[in-house]
């Protein structure tokens, strides 16, 4: 028996994998609570105020540096973890060959991740 | 007259929407509600860096029936991706050996389940009471 | 009303050389109530057609050699009763994923060679000898190991595993519950060794957490656990290998 360590290469699957189970720990964590303040008690004016969602004070979020990092982190490791599932979910159905859906998703996440750190770039401190 | 000839039955190809696998499956693609409410944050942030009309235009779509019925779906898929995620991790953690015992992963999902709850709550009271 | 007793099997059979593909054939079994799948399938043996062939020894869930399909999910047949599963025919198939040799008979050599792989022996961190007297272990260290030295190596969870069924050089559950049987004992230095032989894609790699091998295991072992807790060591086993000096 050949040693098993030998043709064995290592798999680059842990950096998405690591992604992936951040991604996985944030939204656990904070996703309900960040779905219903920006998507149902905001915009509905439940609780929070109007000026919550006015331009100025998202502006401000986004240019405080701590409001990019949090921004950052939740857009970029959100998609990372829909990515990977998604990914691994249609290599169970066979959709597609395996570059072509790692293209529409890993490959989305990372355009998401690199576009993410332009705007935040772009709208200033 | 001894060689073997295996025959190999190959697995159908829709296991993944059967029982057991379609709990599984429907774990998994409740974490994709994760990034499309990625996406959700992510046109609010280009509408914010077009300027105050473009972000007029995002907030209009957030307060729209269509925005608020997609949230509410988010927000039930997000719960169970919240659920699950907490089934599975005593799968990916060595064995907690508390006095000489292996801890039942059901406590340990139960107390992270919680622990989550108290988080999200958190983070929502600290928001209402910010903005107050 | 049917007959209590009697007791429909709908067994695949497969005769290498003969049938193109595997079919069913339906048997008939008196005194249903009281037996096994495995003892149905003995007075099969012994009484209808002496050609059935299938995998047995211990009769007590113990040796690991009779599972099998039955009504499409993997169990042991010497511990399933007849009288336990619903009623009309029951089916008895080959355990899924792997290739069938006869009748209710599997290849194991692929298994045999992934339990190999993992060095499936103590590496001792220090060697003692006789006058040293033995390793000690506390029950908290024994804890720590000891349901995943429970594996039978019956293979349900590999039936189980539609990842396996995918991939048939993916490691699978069972050896890796044997991984992590030496790599969790405090007596064992080979865990770099172990960590080396399944960080590829045919390794811990090919896992999507499905769990249902933990679900099927007759002796509660938490296969799952064993992969996936390797998924985390090999993850960090994955940078951190930039710190280690060798
Ligand atoms: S882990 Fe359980 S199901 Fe898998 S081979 Fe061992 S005893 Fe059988
Ligand atoms: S005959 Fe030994 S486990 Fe069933």
């Amino acid at each position: 028996m050949s040693g098993p360590a030998r043709d064995n290469p290592r798999s680059i699957s842990p950096i998405f994998w690591l992604l992936f189970g951040a991604g996985g720990m944030v939204s656990a964590l904070f996703g309900p609570a960040l779905i219903l303040i920006t998507g149902l008690l905001a915009p509905t004016g439940t609780g929070i105020p109007e000026s919550f969602l006015s331009y100025d004070h998202a502006l401000a979020f986004a240019r405080n540096p701590i409001g990019k990092l949090v921004l950052l982190a939740v857009i970029a490791l959100f998609f990372w973890h829909g990515a990977e599932r998604l990914f691994l979910t249609l290599k169970d159905m066979k959709a597609g060959p395996s570059l072509v859906l790692k293209l529409g998703t890993y490959g989305v996440a990372a355009a998401v991740t690199l576009a993410t750190i332009g705007l935040l770039l772009a709208i200033g401190f | 007259m001894n060689e073997s000839r295996p025959y190999r039955r190959p697995q159908p190809g829709n296991w993944w929407a059967k029982p057991p696998y379609r709990a599984y499956t429907a774990r998994e693609l409740s974490g994709v509600a994760v990034a499309i409410y990625g996406g959700v944050l992510f046109a609010g942030l280009v509408s914010l860096a077009r300027g105050p009309e473009n972000w007029a235009g995002y907030v209009g779509f957030l307060k729209s029936p269509t925005s608020l019925a997609l949230h509410v779906l988010l927000l039930a898929a997000v719960v169970y991706h919240v659920i699950t995620w907490f089934q599975t991790l005593p799968k990916t953690m060595p064995k907690l050996i508390v006095n000489g015992e292996a801890v039942p992963a059901k406590k340990i999902t139960g107390l992270a389940t919680l622990l989550a709850g108290a988080t999200s709550l958190a983070l929502v009271l600290v928001v209402l009471g910010v903005t107050r | 009303m049917p007959d209590p007793a009697k007791r429909e099997l709908r067994i695949l059979r497969y005769q290498p050389g003969v049938d193109a593909a595997p079919a069913f054939g339906t048997f008939w079994v008196e005194n249903a109530e009281n037996l096994s799948v495995l003892e149905a399938l003995q007075s099969i043996k012994d009484t209808l057609d002496g050609s059935l062939a299938f995998r047995w020894s211990c009769r007590m869930a113990v040796c690991g050699s009779c599972g099998m399909m039955i009504n499409g999910a993997p169990k042991l047949a010497c511990s399933t009763l007849l009288r336990d599963l619903p009623p009309g025919p029951v089916t008895v198939e080959p355990l899924n994923n792997f290739p069938i040799e006869r009748d209710l008979v599997i290849s194991v050599g692929g298994f045999v060679k992934k339990i190999e792989s993992i060095y499936p022996y103590i590496i001792p961190k220090e060697p003692r000898t006789i006058a040293q007297g033995p390793y000690l272990q506390t029950p908290a260290q024994l804890a720590a190991y000891e349901s995943f030295s429970d594996c039978i190596n019956c293979m349900l969870c590999y039936a189980a595993c539609p990842q396996f069924g995918e991939n048939p050089d993916f490691i699978g559950p069972g050896a890796m519950a044997l991984l992590q049987r030496y790599n969790g004992d405090s007596r064992d230095a080979g865990r770099q060794k172990r960590l080396d032989a399944i960080h590829g894609e045919d390794g811990v790699w090919s896992c999507t957490a499905v769990g249902i091998c933990s679900e099927v295991c007759p002796k509660s072992v938490d296969p799952a656990n064993a992969v996936n807790q390797n998924k985390t060591n090999s993850a960090f086993d994955f940078f951190l290998r930039f710190l280690r000096k060798e």
